[in-house]
């Protein structure tokens, strides 16, 4: 056992002051201070929007005059054939989602594998992403057209069977509408689950391998339950941009025709608005797309739930 | 002590910051109620807001009208004029979002006739009657578009027809006489059929926007009236539109389609990039507007076309009506606080210096009395200055409600040249559309029957 050790203590450190029972309150309150500018950023931006337009779905304006209608603008939505088209076209768009996340998680998957130059081929995917919807509009409804470029080369191809009126004609136009919206998104796709398949260990996939598993099955019964969360959540997000943003699309592409065969919520929730000047109205469309909205979100919720249970 | 001071002041400036920020987000909220400088007896001592659209009827019109707001300022400095170009999906909607704000333009446009009494039923259009003498009101052409109650509402600045224009080279190639388009409508079809069987598309049109069916309604559909109270005498709920006296153009517009003499990609091209095929020659004969044969002259095509009146197709008085309107209208807005300073520049547009300027820069006809013919020197160009100050015009789709006109005369008749309904069908429909204005906008509908009435 050694001697003694002592130490000395530097008295010139300040010691903190003692705690006030008024100085503390004061402390306490500076971090509500700090936000508030942003609290009232986000009610001003998100809140008093939304408790307007739930507000506005109750009153309808003729000859400039507002009045209460109670929910005569949701029975009115629901005996309007253009709205019930306009849901419909919206919900069978909701197709466009699986086929976008089957697409991108087998494009991920095989970039995954180490292709070379697999960065190069995620950006070129990725490009239609960033790309503005309205650029992206405006170019395919010169390539879709009856005579666009699309149909000239198949017409040159003696595929002239293949040359349809892709968004002149009411059948297929939303055909025409669901493969633009897969094309833009899948970029998105791709980076969300490649980022997603690169942070998994290494280890469960060659152990696998080694144990005799095929490509297939080390995919699809190792790799891609890992993924499952993101899945998910990219499941519900493009179903909600399916939803709630095809607006630009759809505007420049058809304008919602031929005779409203291609029209979708939020363009009719545009047109009641800012052409037809019913605020009432198009209000009350802007609440049902945000209920549909709000349950998807719901089911996302309880998936993130049930997963952290697991 | 020296970091309790520096603690101290950092908080002070953290406070001070954010209520900075607080009371400058307030300051944005409570918005200005500022409308520019108060009202002044001076016509020529103020601001004022113009919200101008004209561009997709009458390309270059824009342009002029900034460096007209330009030579007015500079002829009087005391005055400010900003030009606010409008889109065309959202110029009615627009202006009521303004209109229920009571804030906006001092000088807006709309659509002549409707388009604008529906506002003037609303109080939100100053009368120009009062505002502007008669004696220079009395110069302006088709003011009766505007006119309720004697007082005239809105100003015309140019006069638009839509002529039937035809293509004489692929008239020659398929054998037709090109010197005049078909007189009637059996002679139309019967050149419909020769230029087909030519290889020619014989009438190219674009209605991805859907406005071709409003059109066709206008210069084919109003030919069995005798007068425009019949028709709005369908709107106003006295008369039934399934009636083939209102309805046959339907019937029409289907044999067209039918036959395959529409271009084949009418339902997925704009109506502006039909007109540029019809240009380079890829179809036969169309309708297009003053403001496009104008363009056309300008790029030395004027020799390729001739222009004349729709094909005969009814028996009514109507038919013998060209189709000449003023299209825009402009008008002072109730709420303005500048209404002498908006007249006296809408006044001034008409002097004849700038009735010759607007016309030699857009081609477009002044809608005045004043202007001087000499100046249109193309043969074309005369042929339709003559067509337009016929003494009977009519633009039938002026009188239709924008909810009808919008939802039924053009995307029911979308959906026909789209192939997805017939023509029985979407008369029902724009039988079903009318009575759902009716009912969905009844004051609307009252104000628009006692107008028809007379």
């Amino acid at each position: 056992m050694g001697p003694a050790v002592h130490t000395t203590v530097d008295r010139t450190i300040v010691a903190p002051s003692p705690p006030v029972k008024g100085r503390r309150s004061r402390g306490d309150s500076w971090p509500y201070v700090f936000i508030l500018p942003m609290v009232v950023c986000l009610g001003l931006v998100f809140a008093y929007p939304l408790i307007t337009v739930i507000r506005n779905s109750f009153y309808s304006t003729s000859m400039g005059e507002t009045t209460f209608s109670g929910l005569e603008n949701y029975r009115s939505l629901f005996q309007d054939p253009v709205f019930m088209t306009s849901l419909f076209n919206s919900l069978k768009l909701l197709a466009v989602v699986p086929v976008v996340t089957v697409v991108a998680m087998t494009i991920a998957l095989m970039l995954y594998e180490g292709t070379k130059g697999w960065r190069a081929y995620r950006l070129m995917v990725f490009v239609p992403y960033i790309i503005p919807a309205t650029a992206i509009g405006i170019s395919f409804s010169y390539l879709l057209q009856q005579n666009g470029i699309l149909n000239i080369t198949l017409r040159g191809l003696s595929l002239d069977f293949l040359a349809l009126d892709w968004i002149g004609n009411s059948n297929i136009v939303l055909f025409s509408i669901g493969g633009v919206l897969v094309w833009t998104q899948l970029g998105f796709g791709v980076v969300v689950f490649t980022a997603s398949l690169l942070s998994l260990p290494r280890e469960l996939s060659e152990a696998a391998a080694i144990d005799g598993a095929t490509r297939w099955q080390t995919n699809r019964l190792v790799v891609l339950p890992q993924v499952r969360g993101t899945v998910e959540f990219f499941l519900v997000l493009q179903a909600i941009q399916v939803i709630a943003w095809t607006f630009p699309y759809v505007y420049v592409l058809t304008h919602g025709g031929p005779g409203n065969a291609s029209s979708v919520m939020d363009l009719y929730v545009w047109r009641y608005a800012f052409q037809y000047s019913s605020p009432g109205l198009s209000s009350a469309a802007a609440v049902v797309l945000l209920l549909i909205s709000g349950v998807l979100i719901a089911i996302y919720t309880r998936l993130r739930a049930k997963q952290g249970e697991r | 002590m020296q970091v309790n001071h520096i603690w101290r002041s950092k908080r002070r400036l953290a406070f001070a910051s954010a209520a900075a920020v607080f009371v400058l987000i307030l300051g944005a909220c409570s918005g200005s109620s500022d409308q520019g400088s108060q009202a002044s007896g001076d016509p020529y001592t103020g601001s004022l807001t113009y919200w101008f659209w004209g561009e997709s009827d009458v390309p270059g019109s824009t342009a002029w009208m900034q460096a007209a707001v330009s030579r007015y300022e500079g002829l009087h400095p005391g005055i400010h004029i900003e030009l606010v170009p409008q889109a065309t999906q959202t110029l009615q909607g627009a202006f009521q979002t303004a209109a229920q704000a009571k804030t906006g333009p001092d000088i807006a446009m709309q659509w002549a006739t409707l388009p604008v009494l529906t506002p003037v039923w609303r109080g939100q259009v100053a009368p120009l009657t009062g505002l502007i003498p008669e004696s220079e009101l009395s110069q302006w052409l088709n003011t009766q578009e505007n006119t309720y109650q004697d007082k005239v509402w809105a100003m015309p600045l140019y006069l638009l027809g839509v002529p039937f224009v035809w293509n004489k080279e692929l008239f020659e190639k398929a054998g037709l006489d090109s010197t005049h388009g078909p007189q009637t409508w059996d002679e139309f079809l019967a050149d419909c059929a020769k230029l087909k069987a030519a290889g020619i598309t014989p009438i190219t049109v674009g209605d991805k926007e859907g406005a071709f069916g409003s059109w066709f309604q206008s210069v084919v559909g109003t030919q069995t009236l005798d007068s425009i109270e019949e028709l709005q005498a369908v709107y106003a709920g006295k008369a039934d539109f399934s009636d083939p006296k209102y309805s046959g153009y339907l019937t029409r517009l289907a044999e067209l389609k039918d036959k395959g003499y529409l271009s084949s990609d009418v339902a997925s091209v704009e109506a502006t990039q039909a007109w540029q095929n019809f240009a380079q020659g890829k179809g036969a004969m169309t309708w297009a507007t003053d403001g496009n044969v104008a363009a056309w002259v300008k790029q030395g095509l004027g020799s390729k076309f001739g222009v004349g009146k729709t094909p005969l197709v009814g028996t009514g008085k109507l038919a013998q009506y060209y189709d000449a309107t003023q299209s825009i209208s402009a008008f002072i807005t109730s709420w303005s606080a500048e209404k002498a300073q908006a007249a006296a520049f809408l006044t001034w547009l008409h002097t004849p210096e700038n009735l010759t300027s607007w016309y030699t820069t857009t081609g477009a006809f002044p809608a005045d009395k004043r202007f001087d013919p000499s100046v249109v020197k193309d043969p074309v160009m005369a042929q339709l200055y003559k067509l337009d100050t016929l003494p009977n015009q009519l633009w039938a789709e002026n009188y239709a409600p924008p909810q009808v006109d919008d939802q039924g005369l053009r995307t029911v008749a979308q959906a026909l040249l789209a192939g997805s309904t017939s023509a029985s069908d979407a008369t029902s429909q724009i039988a079903g559309i009318i009575k759902a204005w009716q009912t969905q906008q009844p004051d609307d509908f009252k104000t628009y029957a006692k107008w028809a009435e007379g």
